[in-house]
């Protein structure tokens, strides 16, 4: 049984055509899966779809076993999906302390202790913790969002596209993060735009084209093969 | 001169701490349910007259009646939304600030209906002004003063240190990461208009207790309180408190040169001139 399963997947906003077109992925215990295509393929959708913020018109969404397409973004958090968005994806407003406190709103119990474990973590957020989220550069940003998604107590994560606007040593910084948090056993399904440094971090890839997966295959293979360097990735 | 302008600036600090209490509540609600609420005037008569009636009709002493009336001002808030506000919420602000001018009209007339149209007084024992420098204040301002600062602090301590308050914030910033949090805005958004409707119904005993109160206490300050909160940024509680104190200062400096028939209209001036200078308001970005 796979953690996570989409099958056939159809979405879209309001009545416009569909974005997803009966898109399927699905994430095993322990991998990170990155999900590649052209701009406006629906690799972003997909992602809110999983998490919950909009609606799928047909297919459904397996996790652990369990039916959760019905779903909203609420009962995705209380399953244990957390979604990290590629833009506002920190209270700006709050300082880092209260992002991630907020962010285990649903274990107010051990948040505190759940904080400073990601303090001893993530030492730059322990120096910047009274700081006000927008405040922080983009690469700190990025590594509060994931914390702060870590604090839902999530048992996947969803990135979307977590290291654009980066540079590429802030990149590089993320992509090893991630790595680290993927090696204590956390799954993790992201979409990204740096495809050729996401595909070689990840256990699996899915080529998504409109709405459509279009190829699927072992990470680093996909990174080489002439046909989809061609296709998406520029080379 | 000098001293005239002192005493003015003292008088408007007074009437910026009474008008901020309402100013609060009307930028909590906004900033989480993301409209006005006109319907928070309606909240402050309400909060007059039941602080009213338990201190002249009960006999009780002022600290319940401020207790009192914050409690059943929140309840005619959380009715008022739940029952009517929240199923115009959906067709857009605008719809829902709209219905929120018809509550207030209808709870203006409840008030009516029971207590009638005759001006109220507080049971609050006539005390000499205080005098310094040359200057005046009443014993009842500075209490009004006290107890806005200790409301204020409260609020603070609310939203800094406590889970829903931080929560609210939350929501306040960013709705849809809130609920990716497993925040429930629904939840938050009672606990705002609660709040909002406490703090209304606690602004109406401290503006019944300067003065005296009759059906049309709220919406006679309403402009005022919608000024403070538009000038320190719509949705922003440092904002309201900014705002607040600035339009009773406002408001105080100009009867230095402008009869007292003009004062109100330093509120409509002060919308003017920060809609069109600077829209987000002086703490716009700072929404707490």
């Amino acid at each position: 049984m796979s953690l996570l399963t989409v099958e056939g997947a159809v979405a879209g906003y309001g009545a416009a055509e569909e974005i997803l077109k009966g898109t399927a992925i699905r994430v095993e215990a322990g991998e990170i899966v990155t999900v590649i295509g052209p701009n406006g393929a629906g690799k972003s959708t997909l992602l809110k779809a999983v998490a919950g913020l909009l609606p799928l018109k047909a297919g459904r969404i397996v996790f652990e076993g369990e039916d959760v397409t019905r779903g909203d973004a609420l009962a995705r958090a209380r399953n244990g999906l957390a979604f990290v968005p590629q833009e506002r994806n920190v209270f700006g407003t709050l300082s880092v302390d209260e992002n991630l406190v907020t962010s285990a709103f649903l274990w107010p119990a051990d948040a505190r202790k759940r904080a400073d474990a990601l303090y001893d973590k993530y030492p730059m957020l322990a120096e910047k913790r009274r700081q006000l989220a927008r405040t922080l550069s983009g690469g700190q940003r990025q590594i509060l969002a994931m914390a702060m998604g870590l604090m839902t107590s999530p048992r996947i994560m969803l990135l979307d596209e977590p290291t654009a606007g980066l540079s590429p040593s802030a990149a590089d910084a993320l992509f090893d993060a991630i790595v680290t948090l993927n090696r204590e056993g956390m799954p993790i399904l992201m979409v990204e735009q740096h495809a050729v440094e996401a595909l070689e971090v990840s256990h699996r890839g899915y080529v998504v084209v409109s709405g459509r997966t279009e190829a699927e295959g072992e990470g680093r293979g996909l990174a080489a093969d002439p046909e989809i360097r061609r296709l998406f990735l520029g080379g | 001169m000098l001293s005239a302008i002192l005493q003015a600036l003292l008088n408007g600090l007074m009437t910026g701490a009474l008008i901020a209490i309402p100013a609060i509540g009307f930028s909590a609600i906004f900033a989480v349910l993301r409209y006005p609420s006109f319907a928070i005037a309606g909240y402050i008569t309400i909060g007059a007259f039941a602080g009213w009636t338990l201190n002249v009709s009960f006999g009780l002493s002022m600290e319940v009646a401020l207790v009192g009336a914050a409690l059943v001002a929140a309840l005619a808030a959380v009715a008022t939304e739940q029952t009517i506000i929240s199923r115009l919420r959906p067709s857009g602000a605008l719809t829902a600030a709209i219905g929120s001018i018809a509550m207030n009209l209808v709870l203006e007339n409840i008030v009516r209906f029971f207590y009638g149209n005759d001006l109220r007084g507080y049971d609050v024992p006539l005390v000499p002004d205080v005098r310094f420098w040359g200057l005046r204040v009443g014993m009842q301002q500075i209490e009004t003063l006290i107890i806005s600062i200790i409301v204020m602090a409260g609020v603070f301590l609310f939203l800094t240190r406590t889970r829903f308050g931080r929560a609210m914030r939350a929501v306040a910033d960013n709705a849809d990461l809130a609920r990716l949090k497993g925040i429930d805005p629904r939840k938050v958004s009672f606990v705002a208009v609660a709040l909002g409707g406490a703090l209304a119904g606690l602004g109406g005993v401290l503006l019944g207790a300067d003065t005296s109160i009759d059906p049309l206490t709220g919406f006679r300050i309403l402009l005022t309180v919608f000024a403070a909160a538009v000038l320190g940024g719509l949705g922003s509680i440092p904002g309201a408190v900014v705002g607040a104190l600035s339009i009773g200062i406002a408001e105080e400096l100009s009867l230095l040169v402008l009869p007292a028939t003009y004062r109100g209209a330093v509120g409509f001036v002060a919308i003017l001139v920060i809609l069109t200078f600077r829209p987000r308001g002086l703490l716009g970005e700072r929404a707490l």
